[in-house]
């Protein structure tokens, strides 16, 4: 129970300093507030497909089914956090470069997994027998979560892009943030990562109490 | 009221109403799960 109210807390903090205190980059003025909630959202992002993978990886050696439908909750809210950060990137680029979507690296990489993990839930949703969705998501799932590190790290350093790069640690491993935006920034991470965790626990439990239920 | 004050009440209100649900709800799995 702490840890909820903890995530309560950090969030109720984040949300009152980052109004509160000046602008993070002062070039870029109030819209890089917005910093505070897509980094967080974006890392929330990674983190349920990297979920989504252990628990496809845990299905295909187990045969559990508790865990292609952790894998699944994973996924969706993956894909949902996706989204969020889709959106709270395009309010940040119309801002700073004058156009919602500009087909930059980082968007057009954030586009192409929002592609395959929709195809991952369209899998998912067409195939009836309980058995051969469970496998073959699993399969997809190990198989999208390769391109997350390509198309979340590689493809936006590759490429020259408008996105503001290593706006947290530099290339030389070093953060260059200033502390007071660094610990709000970190609580910001906590409690969305937190939050990621307690829905995703809520989903799983109430999917297996209808299950429960039905069977 | 500076305009940063009223986006921040807003936001907080949101946050704090999907918080309130998000308990109401775990506390119901939890009766549920005990049944």
């Amino acid at each position: 129970m702490w840890w909820k109210i903890l995530t309560g807390l950090l969030i109720s903090i984040v949300v009152i300093t980052i109004f509160l205190m000046p602008p993070p980059q002062k070039e870029l003025g109030e819209v890089s507030r917005i910093f505070f909630f897509h980094v967080p959202v974006a890392w929330v992002t990674v983190l349920a497909f990297l979920f989504a993978m252990i628990n496809s990886i845990l299905y295909l050696s187990k045969k559990d089914p508790r865990y292609d439908i952790q894998a699944a909750v994973s996924s969706k809210l993956g894909f949902l956090f996706a989204i969020l950060a889709t959106l709270s990137g395009a309010i940040f680029a119309k801002s700073a470069w004058g156009s919602y979507w500009n087909w930059d690296p980082r968007e057009t990489s954030i586009f192409i997994l929002l592609l395959i993990y929709g195809a991952y839930l369209a899998l998912r949703s067409a195939i009836e027998a309980e058995d051969r969705k469970a496998n073959l998501s699993a399969v997809y799932s190990i198989l999208a979560f390769i391109t997350v590190p390509f198309l979340v790290f590689v493809v936006p350093r590759v490429f020259q892009s408008l996105h503001p790069a290593d706006s947290v640690i530099n290339s030389r491993i070093k953060i260059q943030i200033p502390f007071p935006v660094l610990s709000i920034f970190l609580c910001s991470l906590l409690g969305f990562s937190l939050l990621f965790i307690w829905i995703y626990k809520l989903e799983v439990k109430i999917i297996l109490l209808d299950k429960k239920k039905h069977s | 009221m500076s305009a940063n004050f009223g986006v921040m009440i807003v936001v907080l209100i949101i946050w704090l109403g999907l918080f309130v649900y998000l308990l109401r709800l775990d506390k119901k799995v939890k009766e549920l799960e005990k049944k």
